[in-house]
């Protein structure tokens, strides 16, 4: 199969999929008991006054009628309107994405880093102590339920020491990073880090960095063990390849051999983990948001379920739907065209 | 090969005894003390009735919050139940909970598995797409809207998880099924004349067991850590049993008054339990790839 | 490798320590406060849809009401204060309210405040009628018949019913009054989309009042939930000669859960950490040496419901017997560790017309439990069992644990077993509407300070049928209308009384407990004042120089 045919068919692919992804939200949060209308009213309001914000909240419609409706707004780019304070979906999630967007980068550089530096170690140390107890931190690691280490991290880190910010994204005390501004212009990622560099405020770079510190430790702990096992496993058998002895056999020092050649060639399954734990962190990141007050999308759908509010479940579920796929077709396709074995 | 055979091989890879477990270097070890681990919390939790000093849910046994002590060796919590019994009996909930997740895992995962990537074509293609489909929604949602939208309990909170974690049972199968289908046994088997279903259970499935022996160890950490997941959002089990993922949650409302004996202890157990089965899986999946081993 | 590594690590480090101390300390405000909460605006800042705590707390830090109640106020018509009005009177059928206007009291813009922005606000809230809001809630509609303008600052308020808590309906935050410039109609009559809702980046379009001691500088909120407000001194604020706000700037940080707000506050990242903390929490801080805990009247209730449609308690003997049963006291000091009251009846303490009624069933009083079980066949070996619901999502404190305490108290009879069941609260809510419960915990926060908003809403046929318990006694809602409408202190008292005394009989609910209110600040923090209004006065709070 050429590379053409391929991207085109997993692209094509991916449609589909967010389909039934989307038939699966707006079917499975209708089942959850307790009606949304209901809970916004406390005492007893006359069944006419409860008919009238059925109808306000758009379920006094027969179901199929609901769905389609949902559906044609979607492809308008409308998520709707919050079901609990009728704001726009579309806005609230804008802002509650490049939260856990930004913890994800953060988390998985950190996974990544330390994976990467202790799984070649442990695979220069095969067998001996070091690597056994590299891979025991790899394993207890990812044991841990996250938001226990991050109580500890807070208690130990934020509160016994000082040092750190135990909750919250930015300093309330300053003004959010804004971005960068050109005349009427207006960019803003919507990460803090990058905007503050756009923006040219070191000082709100370091305390946006500051509040990832802890929330990017905790996932980004948790998650290194799967990255260094990969890391030994692979770099293992690439240091033991024709190409690297050949290289050693040259004279060449042994850290250029590990990490110009020898990485080079073991870290596409690292990408590709990457991309699969990417998906993983985003699903991930709700326990984390809600030990740290980190307003991310993962907290504001765990809050969004309290309050029954279907289009803002939907909505965000959406999102990270076409998040993961579009991440893990990027990685497919990345794989493919440095691969051409997989391309069945 | 049959059922019987299936199973002798599958014992005669785990199970020739520790001692040679233990010569197999790390892998065995892992596995040990994976093992070692889980069977002893496992114990703990079924003799729990008759060796705990108090009864768990009964509340001031003890003045509440007080640190480990005589009376108390783990303490008491803000309800002034001793927490050492409550670290005694709350494995329960959550053996229960990833048993169950994992029987239903095989009991669905494993056939609808072989039998999608051994058919191949539309139906492959169509329950991969729903298997993806679930993959890429976030796991613990998902899990959360089925345990709100069911209701509470054990078996509610397994069915959940098992929900959230087929499409992994189904994709290492369909990935081992795939590269087994091409194999010239099976075209030798397939020209003798034998019947899909006889391939499938005699030739592919006792090939693959391996892998998923692997990926249920996994599946049971995964649990416990979900199922403590579950409960700190509020969807756990009824306060009225014992629970080391209510403890957990209940704690963590302490432990900003220094009170950290609440949290600690059944965390330590849940992290313990986790461990112990990821130990396994760990050291499993080494013995069955042994490419490392030279 | 590993080494420059390491090296790299450090030397990140120390840039970044380098930076942070060098770093200058945010804007350079002085005179600035930071209160720490983990509540947030629900819907919007508009009294004509906002009924939730903390957009009341918001909603009175920007605008003023016709009366207010004084600081340190027990509930109680003396406590009433003028605020926008200076003087009233009352007909003596009840039925019409005349309230003198003070005059100079200017908007932004220069407009001055008249009793044609009153009528404006009314005929707004009513005419709006957000099912969301408190103007259906509380059913002003139900109660006002029309508003006039008698003159430039003279306004009355003509009544359907003689309604003795009108005073106290006025200083309800959702009579505060509107600026019509942001509150305008959009059509030809008022419809609910001429509500004021959040719009972002404009916090000034996100609020319609304007009388208020604050102003709203900066709202920010993110997926739903607030992040950060700033409030300024209002220079229009009609009581600023008497130097207030007392903080010129005001900056509101949210916090997930009070875990986190705890170890803010601990932290010193805040000045004021107001709702919620828990009683493990408060006590805690009691002994630190660098924090204040104030205490102060509570009035938010919590209660227990049964169900009489159906067995067991279909039989007022039974639900008698489970009153008697209940040890208030275990709750009040296991839960809340001594921060919370012993209730015996549903009228708060420290209200006009409280009394302990409740007591009378026992405090617990097993003996009495075991004699009126003992009428259905119910003893030790045959006890009575039930399930208890209790809410999961933290709609109320500590929910869970109040179960596993009510429990263990009931179960301590010896003739009752108590099996507990939790749900999330929109599931909970939703096993009220379908009556599926047959015991269940409640709370409840008071609308306007009067023994009617405690009574009316739980005991009467109508009023109370929110509550879904199928308590229905004619003479129950004989006395509630009579004292709802009777002006006089006296009558409404007695009246009060013998309506306390019919619900002990009755038992048709349970009163638990009373929560006390509590705020923890740095040491240098002062002017707070916790009340049974539960109003949180921003304006008078300070940080001494």
């Amino acid at each position: 199969m050429t590379l053409r045919s391929y991207v085109i068919s997993r692209i094509l692919l991916t449609i589909p999929m967010i389909l039934i992804l989307l038939t699966m939200v707006f079917l499975v949060i209708r089942v959850l008991p307790g009606d949304p209308v209901l809970l916004h009213f406390e005492k007893n309001v006359d069944p006419d006054v409860i008919q009238a914000m059925r109808v306000r909240l758009g379920l006094d419609k027969p179901l199929w009628i609901q769905y389609f409706d949902y559906l044609f707004g979607l492809f308008r780019g409308d998520m709707g309107e919050s079901m609990q304070d009728y704001s726009s979906i579309g806005q609230q999630i804008f802002s509650a994405f490049p939260a856990t967007l930004e913890l994800a980068i953060f988390s998985m550089i950190i996974a990544t880093a330390l994976g990467v530096v202790l799984g070649v170690q442990a695979s220069k140390a095969y067998n001996r102590p070091q690597d056994h107890v590299i891979r025991i931190f790899g394993i207890v690691t990812y044991a841990l339920p996250v938001f226990f280490l991050g109580m500890i991290l807070q208690m130990s880190l934020g509160l016994g020491l000082h040092l750190l910010p135990v909750g919250q994204r930015f300093n309330p005390a300053m003004q959010t990073p804004v971005g960068l501004s050109i005349g009427s212009l207006h960019f803003s990622s919507g990460l803090y880090t990058i905007d503050s560099v756009l923006e040219g405020n070191m000082y709100k770079l370091v305390e946006s960095l500051r509040y990832l510190c802890l929330p990017s430790l905790t996932l980004g702990l948790v998650l290194s063990g799967v990255f260094i096992r990969l890391t030994r496993s692979n770099m293992f058998e690439t240091l033991r390849l024709d190409f690297v002895t050949a290289a050693r056999a040259r004279g060449l020092k042994e850290n250029k051999v590990t990490y110009s050649y020898a990485l080079r060639n073991a870290f596409l399954p690292v990408l590709t983990m990457m991309g699969l734990q990417f998906a993983a962190l985003l699903g991930g990141a709700i326990l984390t948001e809600t030990t740290f007050s980190w307003p991310g999308l993962g907290r504001y759908i765990v809050d969004r379920i309290n309050f029954r509010d279907y289009t803002a479940i939907q909505g965000a579920i959406i999102v990270f739907g076409i998040f993961v796929s579009v991440v893990s077709l990027v990685v497919d396709l990345l794989y493919a065209y440095l691969d051409p074995r997989i391309r069945l | 090969m049959g059922k019987a055979d299936t199973k002798k091989s599958m014992l005669s890879a785990i199970l020739p005894g520790l001692g040679s477990l233990a010569k197999r270097g790390l892998a065995g070890w892992l596995i040990i003390v994976g093992l070692i681990f889980v069977t002893a919390i496992i114990m703990i939790t079924v003799i729990s009735p008759w060796i705990r000093p108090y009864d768990p849910i009964k509340i001031n046994v003890g003045p509440p919050l007080i640190g480990p002590s005589a009376q108390h060796p783990f303490g008491t919590n803000d309800l002034g139940q001793d927490i050492f019994s409550r670290v005694l009996s709350g494995g329960g909930i959550m053996l229960q909970v990833s048993l169950l997740s994992v029987i239903v895992c095989l009991a669905v995962g494993v056939p609808l598995g072989l039998f999608a990537s051994y058919a191949g074509g539309v139906v492959d293609r169509l329950v991969g797409l729903v298997m993806d489909s679930i993959y890429a929604f976030p796991g613990l949602v998902l899990a959360i809207a089925i345990a709100a939208m069911l209701g509470r309990g054990v078996v509610n909170m397994a069915l959940s998880i098992a929900v959230v974690y087929i499409p992994s049972y189904f994709r290492v199968i369909r990935s081992q099924v795939l590269s087994i289908k091409e194999m010239s046994y099976i075209e030798a088997a397939n020209a003798v004349g034998a019947k899909n279903r006889t391939i499938l259970t005699r030739y592919i499935l006792p090939n693959i067991m391996p892998s998923i022996v692997v990926v249920a160890t996994v599946n049971f950490a995964d649990a416990i850590l979900t199922a403590a997941g579950l409960t700190f959002i509020g969807l756990g089990v009824s306060v009225s049993v014992p629970d080391w993922g209510w403890d957990l949650t209940n704690g963590r409302a302490l432990l900003a008054s220094g009170t950290w004996w609440v949290i600690t202890f059944p965390g330590i157990m849940i992290i313990l339990l986790a461990l112990g089965f990821t130990l396994i899986g760990e050291g499993l999946s080494e013995l069955f790839n042994p490419r490392l081993e030279q | 490798m590993v080494l420059i590594g390491i090296i790299i690590v450090i030397l990140v480090m120390a840039g970044v320590v380098g930076y942070y101390l060098t770093m200058p300390t945010g804007p350079a405000v002085k005179d600035t406060l930071v209160m720490g909460t983990t509540d947030s605006v629900e819907s919007c800042l508009d009294p004509a849809r906002a009924y939730d705590y903390f957009g009341f707390e918001i909603t009175q830090s920007l605008g003023s009401a016709l009366v207010d109640y004084r600081p340190g106020a027990t509930g109680s018509i003396d406590d009433i204060v003028p605020a926008l009005a200076t003087n009233w009177t009352v007909s003596s059928d009840g039925l019409v309210w005349t309230f003198s206007l003070r005059h100079g009291v200017m908007y932004d813009d220069g407009t001055e405040f008249n009793a044609t922005h009153v009528k404006y606000t009314f005929d707004r809230g009513i005419g709006i009628e957000d099912p969301d809001g408190a103007f259906v809630g509380v059913g002003y509609g139900d109660i006002i018949q029309s508003v006039t303008v008698v003159d430039k600052y003279t306004v009355r308020f003509n009544l359907k019913i003689p309604f003795a808590a009108f005073l106290s309906l006025m200083a309800f935050q959702a009579s505060f009054i509107v600026d019509p410039k942001y509150a305008p109609m959009h059509g030809t009559s008022w419809n609910i989309s001429d509500v004021v809702v959040y719009t972002e980046g404009n916090a000034r379009a996100s609020n319609p009042m304007g009388l208020g001691p604050y102003t709203l500088k900066n709202w920010t909120r993110t997926a739903g939930k607030d992040y950060q407000m700033r409030l300024e001194a209002n220079p229009n604020y009609w009581n600023a000669s008497a130097g207030l706000p007392k903080t010129k700037n005001l900056i509101i940080k949210f916090y997930a859960d009070s875990t986190v707000l705890a170890l803010a506050i601990q932290a010193q990242e805040i000045d004021v950490a107001f709702r919620q903390l828990g009683p493990t929490d408060i006590n805690n801080m009691k002994t630190n040496a660098n924090l204040h805990v104030w205490e102060g009247t509570g009035a938010f209730i919590q209660y227990l419901c049964l169900q009489e449609k159906y067995a067991p308690f279909n039989e007022t003997k039974i639900r008698q017997a489970i009153g008697a049963a209940i040890n208030r006291s275990t709750l009040v000091n296991t839960v809340f560790l001594g921060q919370a009251q012993k209730l015996y009846s549903m009228i708060p303490i420290g209200m006009g017309g409280h009394t302990d009624a409740f007591l009378n069933l026992g405090d617990p009083n097993y003996t009495r439990t075991t004699e009126l079980l003992a009428e259905f066949g119910y003893n030790t070996t045959n006890k009575l069992t039930f399930t208890l619901w209790y809410e999961t999502s933290g709609h109320y404190p500590q929910s869970a644990q109040q179960a596993q305490v009510l429990k263990s108290s009931l179960e301590a009879s010896g003739v009752i077993t108590v099996d507990l069941q939790g749900a999330d609260w929109p599931a909970y809510r939703g096993k009220r509407q379908n009556e599926e419960m047959p015991a269940y915990i409640l709370g409840w926060y008071p609308d306007y300070i009067d023994p009617d908003d405690y009574i009316y809403p739980f005991v009467h046929s109508s009023g109370g049928s929110w509550i879904h318990h199928n308590y229905d006694n004619p003479q129950m809602d004989q006395l509630i209308e009579w004292a709802r409408g009777n002006t006089s202190a006296t009558a409404r008292n007695s009246l009060y009384s013998q309506i306390q005394n019919l619900m002990v009989t009755d038992a048709p609910i349970i009163p638990l407990y009373q929560g006390a209110a509590y705020a923890v600040t740095k040491l240098k923090v002062k002017g707070v004042y916790l009340d049974i209004t539960q109003v949180w006065r921003h304006w008078l709070v300070y940080v001494e120089q």
